[in-house]
């Protein structure tokens, strides 16, 4: 519902002899302070969440994920030393690690990946303002883009070397078009829309069901005036811009590789129960944020039109569907954190006005809202404590450290054994060795295709063809059966702890103590 | 029985020469600090690096005549082992086989040699290359062969073995004495300078020695003879001597303690690569050693030399050089590993076992033991020191066509390109949408 300042903005008043009368340039002058005010505020809420994706970035060195797709980029780039580790072609599109790879022409340090991610990040929350004020008003944009810049999904996310973040920002770009294309009727939206969605597909080939967002946007929206042939014509973009992901491999030479992550990626073994999304996300979101955005689906029900039906279709068509894939992932529901702020803020702005309470209730409530948000996502930026780890929810404590003591301290063309593949990852990207995980099962069809097995690692030791294993407490919660494995080989052959890296846990009285997280040993038979 | 050598370490010992000056004296003259060297068992260059390129290798067109005193057909030609009806063996490697091969110089016996002692003779013909012996052609390629290696006598184990420690042959030619042996060796030479020095003895069993011998298990008998430090008394009765030869694991132990001695023996016991055991449980068995050189403090001032004590029976087509009555017998394949060693070099230096002593005379000021090692080539010809340490690199146990890492990269230009494009394409929608918003808005202000 536009304000009175967005229709007074969106008029030129003048008279019949062209010039512009007194009401008018007072009428301008509103606009004018309007403008200025939103837009030091809109600075004030990205400075705001560029602090928060930038706080302290580098604290913490990468996690698996992380360092495959730095790991990529860095290959596009052409850094020899990680290209035997990291080919380009593993999985998912290229989109991100292309962007990536030309920051890495200047610098490969972590601190300008994340820099990069985190770039998506805040201007991510600049098209939530945009969201929120096309398809309401600024108001609503502004709370919107605030509750955005401090939520701790998003920030967490947005922190990392991951390719959720900018799918997030051109998803949201991909809502913002068809949000103007409600607005506008004007196919020209629908086609960008579509060019959008082709990119946010190749940011990461699970948000394909951003297609089945928009289909039902547009299929349940019965106001809007859709010719069959633009629909077609959109997706026709989305469809032939997503072609590229196949195109490129070809066009690179590579035409066999990475084909079957996305056949596995389908029909993997569930690594999480049902409820996983249920106890992760809404506290990652903000349960405040979450909690005003589903009273305004109540309280302003009377109010509905095709705007809430775009941002439901877009929140509720992927929790659906992850909900049902049985392969869940912490960050795979960030598309969803857009959306879910613009129904929060509009709930926030509207709902007082609706029940009378006046624009301090507004305030009041985005404080009591935003404030206990942005609380959280500071204490989630600090670096984590601890011996136990998610997966997305940031950088591995002690496994930058540990990989560049390997590179420094170990023969070039060492080999290790890691419990698992994501410790494996980390040891190969700042390591420079090559690692296996002992977890990676020797059945193709239960691992993922990048990762190499070790079939008989008992002989591999005992050939002295792996010289090192190591230990870390992430994956030993995880593969408690991995993890005494590895554990006989240090016994069995000759084992000698020649690295720890440390961590500080608090212990159940409140205590801060030190504990192993990683541990090199070197064996010989 | 008097022993010399014994007698002036006591001596020295019990005079009290000053440690600090004799460090001094003996102090290494080059970077290697540490040498390590380790025998392995029967095999000659031809049989291991007959076909490595660069090297002088097995000629082109050979064929060994099956009986040389009847012309030279039939023969047979080198082949790869395991290619032809040929089971693999031990072929005889005394002194009278050597001499039927050898043939006063003409090398045309070794089928003919094998037959008469009632083996297969084609299998002196047999060669490995680099599909069995991956790991061996990998090192070489990145540190130091040496093709002109020979073994120092034309016999067998124990008489190379001697002119191993002590550069010369033995009195009891090419067995182990039940008497006892009396050489002065490199280690009593390294005792009385000061000079650390140990014996690792794999799987070592200390109460087997030429003492014993008799009623010790074949299979563990070759102690002894690989030992030769076990047929010396003092050896065996000084604790301060005995105390060096010491079980294979304390070579790891002293890697991850820093306390490395400065000449270090090797004896194998399994892997030694003796027909017709596994050759790759003995490459496995070097790169053990070599690897945990590699990753120890010790690496940046050390040297790992392997070589083989004798051809084994095996065919070689170079004809030794006659430095004495007792040798040179055939070639053997040698190498060594140092961060100082050359890269990637074919060493066509002539050397035997000696040339091992007289490195460690020269880089540690001992005086030679004898003859051989005091005329002998060293085996520095081997080092360039004055080129900077190399950083440890560990070999790979496979050759580098068989290796992951050898897959070619992807081009990466189409990368930049198709997304680039997909890029434009959104930025030509966004711009086309934006003028079409501007046109309309100008259309509407018009109509007003």
């Amino acid at each position: 519902m536009p304000s009175k300042v967005d229709d007074l903005s969106s008029v030129e008043q003048t008279d019949w002899t062209g010039h512009v009368s007194w009401r008018d340039r007072a009428a301008s002058a509103v606009i004018l302070r309007h403008e200025v005010v939103t837009t030091a505020t809109l600075a004030g809420v990205a400075t705001l969440a560029a602090v928060l994706r930038l706080w302290r970035l580098d604290a913490v060195g990468y996690n698996s994920d992380e360092v495959v797709y730095a790991g990529q980029a860095a290959a596009i780039t052409g850094v020899d030393d990680l290209a035997p580790y990291f080919p380009v072609f593993r999985a998912h599109p290229l989109l991100f690690q292309a962007v990536l790879s030309l920051f890495y022409r200047f610098d490969t340090a972590d601190v300008v990946g994340r820099a990069v991610s985190a770039g998506f990040g805040v201007a991510t929350v600049l098209l939530v303002f945009l969201l929120g004020r096309s398809l309401y008003d600024r108001r609503v944009g502004l709370v919107a883009a605030l509750l955005m810049a401090v939520m701790p999904y998003h920030v967490v996310v947005s922190r990392q070397v991951l390719l959720d973040g900018p799918t997030t920002f051109f998803s949201t770009l991909t809502i913002y078009l068809l949000g103007r294309f409600g607005m506008s009727q004007r196919p020209v939206w629908l086609y960008a829309a579509g060019g959008a969605m082709g990119l946010t597909l190749l940011s990461k080939e699970t948000s394909v069901l951003l297609i089945g967002s928009a289909y039902a946007f547009l299929a349940l929206t019965g106001d809007l005036r859709l010719r069959l042939r633009d629909g077609i014509a959109s997706l026709g973009i989305a469809v032939g811009m997503f072609a590229i992901y196949p195109l490129t491999p070809v066009l690179a030479g590579a035409p066999k590789t990475g084909n079957a992550y996305l056949v596995w990626q389908l029909f993997r073994r569930p690594n999480h129960g049902w409820s996983f999304y249920f106890t992760e996300v809404p506290v990652a979101i903000g349960i405040g944020v979450v909690a005003v955005a589903l009273l305004g689906v109540w309280v302003l029900r009377s109010r509905r039109t095709w705007r809430e039906t775009l941002l439901y279709s877009t929140i509720v068509v992927p929790i659906v569907f992850f909900e049902l894939w049985p392969v869940k992932g912490f960050q795979y529901l960030l598309p969803i954190a857009p959306p879910l702020a613009v129904l929060a803020a509009r709930t926030i702005v509207q709902a007082p006005a609706v029940r009378g309470w006046g624009t301090k209730t507004a305030v009041v409530l985005t404080t009591l809202v935003a404030v206990p948000t942005a609380l959280a996502s500071w204490d989630a930026i600090q670096p984590p404590q601890g011996s136990t780890f998610l997966a997305g929810t940031g950088g591995v404590p002690g496994g930058r450290e540990a990989g560049r003591w390997i590179a420094r301290n170990t023969p070039g063309g060492s080999q290790m054994i890691t419990i698992g593949p994501s410790m494996a990852n980390i040891v190969e990207y700042y390591g420079l060795r090559q690692a296996n995980g002992l977890a990676v099962s020797p059945n193709p069809l239960h691992r993922n295709p990048a990762y190499d097995p070790v079939p008989n690692p008992d002989l591999e030791v005992r050939s002295n063809n792996v010289q090192y294993l190591v230990w870390d407490a992430y994956s030993a919660g995880r593969s408690p059966f991995f993890e005494r494995k590895l554990l006989s080989y240090v016994d069995r052959y000759n084992g000698r702890a020649v690295h720890t890296e440390t961590t500080s846990v608090r212990t159940s009285d409140g205590q801060l103590a030190t504990e192993p997280v990683i541990v090199v040993y070197q064996v010989h038979p | 029985m008097r022993r010399p050598a014994f007698v002036i370490l006591l001596a020295a010992l019990a005079f009290g020469v000053p440690q600090s000056a004799a460090a001094e004296k003996h102090a290494a003259q080059t970077p290697v600090e540490h040498l390590v060297v380790l025998m392995q068992e029967n095999h000659t260059f031809d049989n291991y690096f007959g076909l490595y390129p660069g090297a002088d290798g097995i000629p082109a067109g050979v064929c060994m005549p099956v009986d040389p005193t009847k012309g030279e057909k039939p023969c047979v030609t080198p082949f790869h082992i395991g290619t032809r009806d040929v089971e693999p063996t031990d072929p005889d490697h005394s002194q009278s086989t050597f001499e039927r091969q050898y043939r006063g110089g003409r090398l045309d016996g070794f089928v003919h040699a094998l037959n008469l002692r009632n083996q297969d003779g084609r299998i002196a013909m047999g060669y490995y290359d680099e599909r069995d012996l991956q790991f061996y052609w990998n090192l070489a390629r990145q540190y130091v062969l040496y093709d002109r290696f020979f073994s120092s006598a034309q016999g067998g184990s124990t008489v190379n073995h001697v002119f191993w420690v002590a550069g010369k042959a033995p009195p009891t030619g090419d067995r182990v004495s039940r008497t006892g042996l009396e050489v002065e060796t490199i280690f009593d030479r390294l005792q009385q300078a000061g000079v650390s020095w140990k014996f690792y003895v794999q799987n070592y069993d200390p109460t087997l020695t030429y003492r014993t011998i008799s009623a010790a298990p074949p299979n563990r008998a070759s102690q002894v003879t690989w030992v030769p430090l076990l047929g010396i008394d003092r050896f065996l009765d000084d604790p301060r001597l005995n105390g060096h030869i010491v079980d294979l694991g304390e070579y790891y132990k002293d890697l991850e303690n820093g306390t490395l001695p400065a000449v270090a023996y090797i004896a194998p016991s399994g892997p030694s690569e003796h027909p017709p055991s596994s050759i790759q449980s003995g490459q496995t068995f070097v790169r053990t050693l070599v690897n945990s050189l590699m990753q120890s403090t010790s690496w940046s001032s050390s040297a790992f030399l392997v070589a083989y004590d004798d051809w084994g029976g095996w065919y070689d087509h170079v004809k030794p050089p006659q430095v004495d009555k007792w040798g040179y017998g055939f070639r053997v394949p040698a190498f060594v590993v140092s961060p100082y060693a050359r890269h990637g070099v074919v060493d066509h230096t002539v050397l035997d076992f000696t040339s091992i002593l007289r490195f460690v005379e020269d880089n540690w000021r001992i005086r030679p033991l004898a003859q051989r090692d005091a005329n002998a080539n060293s085996i520095a010809s081997a080092f360039d020191f004055t080129a900077p340490p190399r950083d440890a690199v560990m070999i790979p146990a496979r050759s580098p066509a068989a290796s992951k890492d050898a897959t070619s990269s992807p081009r990466t230009g189409p990368i930049y390109v198709t997304y680039a494009v997909g890029l434009a394409c959104l930025v030509a929608l966004l711009g086309w949408a934006a003028i079409d918003r501007t046109r309309r808005r100008r259309a509407g202000a018009a109509g007003r």
